[in-house]
């Protein structure tokens, strides 16, 4: 270090210093004004005669078109009541999303992306407002849903907090030309039956060693959620319609589910079910003779299959001595509406509004989603539309015997729990059926201990 | 004699201003979480509802979890493939890269290029370079002749693999860590050894292993704190399976607070987890410093 | 007998630097070329195009990611090495009490491992109400352990006679610190810099954790979204790309840099 330069230094600091020190903490506070700013942009409420509601719709993008196409309308009509429609923030998880904002304080009035596997939690946090003390909601809603099935959507409390909208009837959709060629005649009603024509249908074509068309192909991770779309749909056909719990009662460890994955296990040994990942949409490529869907698959399908690809639809296969009308899963989500709402009646009118028979002609058109609706297939104003699309008739026709989640709040765990064991019995062959369900059944009886000690 | 008073309290009065920004930062970030983390060990929370009191349940639920102890062995898994692979691998191409070559800059550079990109990009690539049909490894191997592995979808892979991806990210850090050590090894000890007639392995293994006694304990520490933070990786990549062999430690408290928020037990596991941290360290230094 | 084993290391290195570059450039070539062809080992293909780049930016906002990592990473660098810098120069230069026992506390808390403190932090953000905002990312970050050791060592060798003069010419600490001590700690500054801006931009659990709006995402965040949260819908190609965009930025940072990033991880292994 040079005495002279260090002297210099010092001399050019006492003059240069103000000029400095005011720039660094003009810096400092544009830095913070901006922070500042963001958060501002999240309080903008304009203040005016009319009501202003907010509407959260979906973020998947049908839902968006649908949802812009159903507010403007009312806009127009409606001039003492304005909706603003804002999908919702996009994350991991739209329960996630709904939780911190009802946490927070920053709900909308509405939201239709509301699952009902989570009511438990939204309920439970005082965020949504009681269906029920609107005078008319259950008159009106009978006429809209089968008892039954409305029943499913009853909170513990005995009151409705969801207001029953839309469902994605789960069942298979499959190749034609695929069982045509493997000379499957029949469409398979049962396990025997289903895996008799995997037998045939999964083979090595060209002759090069590799397998080259498989019965089917599910994700094997074993993430909570995957198991709605293999294990929890064929336990609803093969239970007859039930879920995984009566009110409090954990009642999945019956044979039914013992059926489930034994059938699984069966699949996957044999080699069945593909467990290789593939490089694009295997189904239309043709390398999958089935795929477990629901009506927004068929949509894909629809737009992307190439020339000569005929599919059809038929029910998810039931136990060898099943009787009666096969169930599935519908993947159901319902609107609510919010306590922090400053609108109920305005709000509650708006949600009406969105179960018409009109807006729910203008769901299935824009998504090809079910709207839960007892007269989906006789009421002529949907006539015109099945008859353009008559593959969904057949998720028209199963939607009344559709079965969605319990409203437990530890239901993420518990699927959790059954997928662990899914994923040692059916896809690694380690472990039996009924021992696999007895430990599902006890880790989620001590997840709920452990979670109800209130 | 009071001018000279008055800067020594001018001095003492800069320095409490400014060490004051850390004194801040400690209060709010570090002493309040820690207190507020003891206290939360003790009560059941999930942010949205009241927290609730339930005195020791949490610890009585930890010395239940089978889950939990298995992703702590999974995390000493991964540790003990991945220290030793890591030193082995570092220590060589430190040796080669110490000899006197040409475009040492280069390779120097090119084996550091791991370590600054992203975990998440070397996570997403090595999925491809793992995939059991289509991945580049499984092709070179059945060009090869032999039996495709199956890396991340057998239990038995799935943490080897990720080891090894995290070896192959982490090595370069690690290559200048020697690098540096190495080059602070005398030359005349060598020469004195050759000349008394030792061979090249003797010279390694008494030479260069004991200099590098410092820069080990430093590679293994840095390693094993590393390692422990596992939680990107299985994240991406395989979600913790097949059949939780790689869920560590990191992603089982994450799953627990932030995807069934169980605050408080969350909070309990990371309690007990950094005990284990600390045990496995302090061992780890007293075996090191041993030899 | 010196010339052969000459070869014989250039070869093992060649070996080596190809395990680490061939990798890259695999992920780079697959980004260019069509699903199907993913899954060959050569690096060329009659089909390049920029289908998955395209698709990446179609889907999620990487930009705007990139936008928030810079300047999230760039706030928590400046003001690590501003304020290290200053309570670096507190520990080293000034007398006071108290002094000695805020060292032993910053040398405590680097042996606390973090898993004790996250939680409790993200509490935090929510009574502040910083989450979903810029405040949550930068802020924890703003204080760097490491680089005030780091500045404090450096410190503590410059000769305590200058300062003296400085003093007698009037100058207040800060002065010292901003006017003459920066000009003499360039190596420090950028090794404390670099580390930060590193270690910021790479994070990515602690985003997860308190950001969910996607504005305010930063870029390793939204990537790993992408992929983990099906948006990508087991696009292969996609998943490369947006992991290339990803390592683009740094990458080009550490081309330019590149001496300096491995002189402050090897002096701060030392330090450690």
């Amino acid at each position: 270090m040079n005495f002279k330069m260090v002297e210099q230094n010092i001399k050019i600091m006492k003059h240069g210093c103000h000029k400095q020190r005011c720039a660094v903490v003009c810096t400092i506070i544009l830095i913070c004004v901006f922070l500042q700013c963001d958060k501002q942009h999240n309080g903008n409420q304009q203040k005016s005669d009319r009501v202003q509601i907010t509407y959260w719709c979906s973020s998947n993008q049908d839902e968006i078109d649908l949802a812009k196409y159903l507010v403007d309308r009312w806009n127009a009509s409606h001039d003492s009541i304005n909706v603003q429609l804002q999908p919702i923030p996009a994350s991991q998880s739209s329960e996630e999303v709904l939780l911190a904002a009802i946490a927070a304080g920053t709900t909308p009035d509405l939201c239709s992306n509301m699952w009902p596997g989570a009511m438990d939690d939204f309920i439970s946090s005082g965020g949504l407002v009681r269906l029920d003390q609107f005078p008319d909601f259950v008159d009106y809603i009978s006429e809209r849903v089968p008892a039954d099935l409305l029943e499913t959507f009853r909170a513990p409390d005995g009151h409705f907090y969801q207001l029953p909208w839309k469902s994605n009837p789960i069942m298979i959709v499959y190749n034609k030309n695929i069982f045509h060629d493997a000379g499957v005649e029949n469409i398979p009603r049962t396990y025997s039956e289903y895996i008799e024509a995997g037998r045939k249908i999964t083979r090595d074509i060209d002759g090069d060693g590799n397998l080259d068309v498989w019965m089917s192909h599910r994700d094997t991770k074993p993430i909570w959620w995957q198991r709605f779309f293999d294990y929890y749909t064929f336990y609803i056909a093969a239970s007859g319609g039930k879920t995984l719990f009566d009110g409090p009662e954990i009642i999945f460890n019956n044979e039914a589910s013992v059926k489930v994955f034994d059938f699984f296990q069966r699949v996957y040994k044999e080699n069945l079910f593909a467990k290789t990942t593939f490089v694009g949409d295997a189904f239309i490529l043709g390398k999958l003779a089935t795929q477990i869907a629901g009506p927004w698959h068929v949509s894909h399908v629809e737009k992307f299959r190439p020339p000569g690809f005929e599919y059809g639809i038929f029910p998810i296969p039931v136990p060898d001595d099943y009787q009666g009308p096969v169930y599935t899963f519908g993947d159901f989500k319902n609107i609510s509406i919010f306590s922090t709402t400053e609108h109920p009646g305005a709000t509650y009118k708006f949600a009406k509004y969105l179960i018409t028979a009109e807006a729910d002609l203008k769901l299935l058109e824009y998504t090809l989603q079910m709207p839960i609706r007892k007269d989906l297939t006789g009421n002529p104003l949907f006539k015109d539309f099945f008859m353009k699309n008559p593959n969904l008739v057949y998720f028209a026709e199963q939607a009344p015997f559709t079965r969605g989640m319990d409203g437990v709040s530890d239901l993420k765990e518990i699927f959790d729990a059954i997928s662990q064991e899914y994923e040692a019995c059916a896809i690694f062959n380690r472990r039996e059926p009924a021992e696999a369900i007895k430990n599902a059944a006890e880790r989620a009886r001590v997840i709920i201990e452990w979670n109800r000690s209130r | 004699m009071s001018n000279m008073l008055g800067k020594i309290k001018s001095s003492e009065k800069s320095g409490y201003l400014m060490s004051l920004p850390y004194v801040l930062y400690f209060c709010i970030f570090v002493a309040f979480p820690l207190i507020f983390s003891f206290i939360l060990i003790f009560h059941k929370w999930n942010i949205v509802t009241p927290m609730q009191w339930i005195g020791l349940r949490n610890f009585v639920r930890l010395f239940h979890d089978i889950q939990f102890f298995k992703s702590i062995r999974n995390t000493l898994v991964f540790l003990a493939i991945h220290i030793p692979l890591q030193i082995t691998v570092a220590l060589f191409f430190a040796i080669q890269l110490n000899k006197k070559i040409k475009f040492r800059g280069f390779f120097r550079a090119l084996f550091f290029l791991p370590v600054i990109v992203s975990g998440v990009v070397i996570t997403i690539l090595w999925e491809q370079l793992y995939a059991y049909e289509t991945g580049l490894l499984n092709l070179i191997i059945t060009g090869l002749g032999l039996e495709r592995i199956p890396w991340i979808n057998s239990p038995e892979w799935a943490m080897p693999s990720i080891a090894i991806m995290a070896t192959w990210k982490n090595v370069g850090l690690y290559i200048i860590l020697f690098l540096v050590g190495l080059q602070g090894i005398p030359q005349y000890l060598y020469e004195a050894a050759e000349m008394d007639g030792a061979k090249s392995v003797q010279r390694f293994f008494h030479i260069t292993i004991p200099s590098l006694n410092n820069t080990m304990l430093l590679v293994i520490i840095l390693s094993t704190i590393g390692g422990f933070s596992l939680f990107i990786e299985p994240f991406v990549m395989t979600g913790g399976g097949p059949m939780n062999s790689t869920l560590s430690a990191m992603l089982y408290i994450y799953n627990q607070a932030f995807y069934f928020g169980h605050m408080g037990y969350a909070a309990t596991l990371g309690f007990f987890f950094a005990f284990v941290i600390l045990i496995v360290i302090l061992i780890q230094k007293k075996v090191v410093e041993r030899e | 007998m010196e010339k052969k084993s000459s070869i014989w290391v250039y070869f093992t290195l060649a070996f080596g630097g190809l395990i680490f570059a061939y990798p890259f450039l695999w992920m780079l070539s697959a980004t260019f070329k069509p699903e199907m062809e993913i899954s060959e080992i050569g690096l060329m293909s009659a089909n390049f195009s920029l289908d998955n780049y395209r698709a990446v930016f179609n889907k999620i906002p990487i930009g705007r990611a990139l936008l928030n990592s810079i300047f999230v990473s760039s706030c928590v660098t400046f003001s690590a090495v501003l304020f290290g810098s200053i309570v670096g120069y507190a520990l080293a230069r000034l007398r006071f009490w108290g002094r000695e026992l805020i060292l032993g506390v910053i040398l405590f808390t680097m042996v606390i491992p973090f898993q004790i403190t996250l939680i409790p932090m993200y509490i935090l953000m929510v009574k502040f109400g910083w989450v979903d905002t810029y405040m949550a990312l930068i802020v924890p970050g703003m204080i760097s352990t490491f680089g005030i050791l780091l500045f404090r060592q450096f410190f503590l060798d410059i000769p305590q006679d200058l300062i003296d003069a400085a003093r007698i010419d009037g100058c207040s600490d800060l002065t010292i610190l901003f006017k003459m001590f920066f000009p003499l700690s360039k190596p420090v500054i950028i090794t404390v810099g670099i580390l930060s801006f590193m270690g910021s931009w790479n994070d990515v659990l602690w985003p997860l954790i308190v950001v969910r709006v996607r504005e305010l995402m930063t870029m390793p965040q939204m990537v790993t979204l992408f992929k983990v949260g099906g948006q990508a819908e087991s696009q292969i190609g996609s998943q490369l790309a947006a992991a290339a965009l990803l390592a683009i930025p740094i990458v080009i940072v550490y081309a330019f840099f590149q001496r300096y990033f491995i002189e402050s991880m090897a002096t701060s292994g030392l330090k450690s």
